[in-house]
């Protein structure tokens, strides 16, 4: 076990260096980032000191070298937006995406597991017709119309729920949460269903079928005939085993929704990692992308080995196997 | 809308009680240090914080403000300033030329983003504490106009706190913190997230309305800040994009306040270049082909459709607001046979195929703006390759030569007719910032040679008279075509009051907001 994660780590800090790779040799179509940091009235003298200055003028291979080496020792450079460091800033914005991918996920797997199994039940019942049929819109509709539309009902209608923003937050020093005060409570609700509802019905759906496989097989058949209740059946015998596909495709759905909270985070207006992003993608912020694409990616590698440790868990099989290989 | 004006006048009536204002514009100052960005929303910002020697009134004119009074020098070049007296910082300083002096060097530094508007200052002299010298190369009519923005800070603060000089690159203490002597103080401040205003009671200044904290969040998504706007959770927003403005107008509880910013939009020409991006020689050369492509150009068609009818078409540079805008020269008008005409006399009868550029992120609606003209172009016969880039890449292009026709918009950032002329119509010339947005290369000698006259003309009439002439061959040369003024569309919850000026600067002291 110690030999493969140590590989696996190692397989990582390969896929790291690539994405740096290809991300730096991709910011150079972004723009240039003097024009957003001059104004109209600049001499060809500011442009020119700024250049050299941010070290816009080395060839490629030196900025992604000087950025390496800096990124090694945990120093991501200074953002052209903010000019302050960049690890500070990520540092500030991470609890509000963390926070709202957490929520989002707790809810995507709660309901997603929950009616998955309850319409694997009730396969014929008319409330999982129901369900299904409105799944179809988390899995078709785009996350900014679902956000547009939800802010729109329940934010301008109703004004039940804040339309932006994350509400007040408490400042724990090294974190803050919005998960202490109402205002941040209820700012929490339609960004995380929004960001959440595509990973719900996706769990849903996968649940549902993997249930239906299943409750065919011959030993669920033999368990109901021994007498056992059916919430022994349904949940310790059929839920358990079709955790192996579930777990995989949450883990990798987790890193998704910390990745692509960007559009949800967009339309509200949510001040997180995400939204930061977009705003360094505008002002062509090199250092902030750079860091951004870097951490996500360690993100998916450590999800991904934490999916496969998952697995040997879950599954006594692969532990057999494992020992043999 | 009746209803509207009365509760404004109301409020404007009777003595306002404290209210707090939580307004959302569309980008975030990059910085709160007033010379590391040379940008409107760092202005705009900041004008409220803090203050230059001049400033603008309500009608964009040039009133005093720290300074009381001022004359030119008796040689002509240069100016006497007068200080207020009594003027604080926020930190309690008192406000002396050696401020001035300190806010001199650091402006005009190799560090700032503002050294170009002192490039004719010689010298800056304190002859007593509240008298201030400012000396020019030659006689300029419109150093004081250029200065609005040039704000002024405290010498001993930025000593004490390490930013005596700005810093784009790496930041320091002015980035995030501010003394100015402005009627408020920012009091927190999160980059991209949140910044708050306190009002500043020690204020030397009067005229001011009843926000106390002026809380303002950027938000990048238009559909947002209108949902907030109209569910109550904001109180003025900017822009509201130009198709929902009627809604929002229609709408309980909101208004939606209208007005003409000092941008022109424009289409620019390849003037120097001998072959066009699709290859082929580079029919532009000639005025005929230009005025031709004025001609199959409808802009009131497009004004009316894609803008809604909340802008104004211009024949000109720069809008009717502008110091030394001259009158008289009209748009020319949409007509696609004679615009027909003149490319067949051109020796063009079947048009020809070139590049046309535009931004999509730049300017209200200018993807929808150059998909329409691109359409009207085809009908004439021309065969334009229409492509739109994102503003990052944009510039890049047009500066490394990559264009043929292309967008512009330009707002004069001294609100005076000879700031188009320096950057968009003289023959470029890096040394002596000329020419800096002629992408061009747009060439007329007897317009280089009228520069420095309208530069350094104290007379006025005389001043006007090179203006117009400068003006109507930029005209007759169709050096750019000017298409229409850019509408300012601002959202505001029922009953506010307040001030649009052409610059799209917010100023929080000329709001009164209902109870």
């Amino acid at each position: 076990m110690l030999a493969y994660i140590i590989r696996r780590v190692f397989q990582s800090i390969i896929v790291l260096l690539a994405v740096g790779l290809v991300a730096f040799s991709m910011f150079r179509f972004v723009g240039d980032p003097i024009e957003q940091l001059l104004g109209q009235e600049r001499t060809v003298q500011d442009v020119e000191r700024l250049r050299e200055a941010l070290g816009l003028n080395d060839p490629f291979p030196v900025q992604y070298a000087k950025f390496l080496g800096r990124a090694a020792t945990g120093d991501f450079g200074i953002s052209y937006r903010q000019s302050r460091p960049v690890a500070e800033i990520i540092a500030e914005r991470a609890p509000a995406t963390l926070e709202l991918a957490f929520v989002s996920g707790v809810l995507a797997l709660g309901f997603g597991i929950g009616l998955g199994v309850f319409t694997a039940i009730r396969r014929d019942g008319w409330a999982a017709n129901i369900i299904m049929s409105a799944s179809l819109i988390g899995v078709s509709l785009p996350t900014f119309l679902i956000g547009i539309l939800l802010i729109y009902l329940f934010g301008v209608q109703l004004r039940w729920l804040p339309t932006f923003g994350r509400g007040d937050v408490v400042d724990l020093g090294w974190w803050t949460t919005g998960f202490l005060t109402s205002s941040g409570l209820k700012s929490l609700i339609l960004p995380s269903i929004t960001l959440g509802l595509f990973q719900m019905t996706l769990i849903m759906r996968l649940v549902r079928s993997e249930m239906l496989e299943v409750l065919r097989q011959d030993y669920i058949r033999f368990a109901r005939a021994r007498g056992l209740s059916a919430k022994a059946v349904n949940f310790r015998h059929a839920l358990k085993n079709t955790m192996i596909p579930v777990i995989t495709v949450t883990g990798l759905q987790l890193g998704a929704i910390i990745a692509f909270a960007i559009i949800t985070e967009t339309v509200f207006q949510w001040p997180g990692v995400g939204l930061l992003f977009i705003n360094a993608v505008q002002f062509v912020d090199i250092p902030v992308m750079a860091a951004y694409l870097m951490l996500i990616s360690v993100m998916f590698v450590m999800i991904n080995l934490l999916v496969d440790i998952l697995y040997v868990w879950v599954d006594p099989r692969l532990r057999i196997d494992g020992r043999h290989s | 809308m009746k209803l509207v004006l009365t509760a404004a006048l109301l409020a404007a009536a009777l003595p306002a009680a404290a209210a707090d204002l939580r307004f959302a514009a569309t980008s975030d100052p990059n910085t709160l240090d007033p010379n590391a960005g040379n940008s409107a929303p760092v202005f705009s910002l900041l004008g409220n914080v803090y203050e230059g020697l001049v400033r603008r009134d309500r009608e964009m004119t040039i009133e005093p403000a720290l300074a009381e009074a001022w004359e030119p020098l008796e040689d002509g070049d240069g100016w006497r300033f007068r200080l207020r007296q009594g003027v604080k910082f926020h930190g309690g300083q008192d406000f002396t030329a050696e401020d001035v002096i300190f806010s001199y060097e650091r402006a005009s530094s190799e560090q700032s983003d503002t050294s170009s508007w002192f490039a004719g200052v010689t010298s800056v002299e304190a002859i007593d504490d509240y008298t201030v010298e400012i000396r020019t190369e030659a006689p300029n009519p419109i150093f004081v106009d250029g200065i609005a923005n040039w704000m002024m800070m405290d010498s001993g603060w930025a000593a004490e706190n390490g930013a005596e000089r700005p810093n784009i690159e790496q930041g320091n203490f002015a980035t995030l913190n501010t003394n100015g002597t402005g009627p408020y103080m920012v009091t927190e401040r999160q980059p991209g997230l949140k910044t708050v205003l306190t009002a500043f009671d020690g204020w030397w200044g009067e005229d001011r309305g009843n926000v106390t904290t002026a809380t303002f969040t950027p938000v990048q998504n238009s559909a947002t800040a209108v949902a907030a706007l109209l569910s109550g959770e904001l109180d003025l927003i900017e822009p509201v994009p130009v198709q929902d403005a009627e809604r929002v107008d229609a709408t309980d509880g909101v208004n939606v306040i209208r007005g003409i910013e000092a941008r022109v939009i424009m289409l620019g020409f390849p003037h120097d270049k001998d072959t066009l991006l699709t290859g082929g020689e580079n029919p532009f050369k000639d005025v005929r082909v230009r005025e031709a492509v004025a001609h199959a150009i409808n802009v009131p068609a497009i004004l009316q459709t894609v803008m809604r009818g909340s802008a104004e078409p211009t024949g000109q540079l720069v809008s009717a607001t502008t110091r030394g805008y001259t009158s008289g020269i009209e748009q020319r008008a949409y007509d696609p046979d004679r615009a027909r005409e003149l490319l067949a006399e051109a020796g063009y009868p079947d048009g020809f195929a070139f590049s046309f550029k535009c931004t999509n992120d730049r300017y209200l609606n200018d993807e929808a703006v150059c998909t329409a003209i691109n359409a009207m172009l085809a009908q004439v016969g021309l065969k334009p390759a229409f492509e739109t880039v994102p503003v990052a890449n944009y510039w890049p292009a047009l500066r490394a030569d990559e264009h043929d026709m292309y967008l512009l918009g330009w707002s004069p950032g001294t609100f005076d007719a000879e700031h188009p002329i320096r950057f968009l119509v003289s023959t470029p010339n890096e040394e002596k910032l000329l020419g800096s947005w002629n992408f061009g290369g747009y060439s007329s000698p007897r317009i280089d040679q009228l520069l420095p006259g309208i530069q350094s003309e104290i007379d006025e009439e005389a001043r006007q008279i090179m203006l117009d002439e400068v003006a109507n061959i930029v005209a007759d040369d169709v050096a750019y075509v000017p298409l229409y003024i850019q509408p300012l569309i601002w959202g505001v919850r029922d009953g506010a009051e307040v001030i649009q000026r052409p610059d799209n600067f917010l100023n929080i002291r000329w709001i009164n907001l209902p109870e």
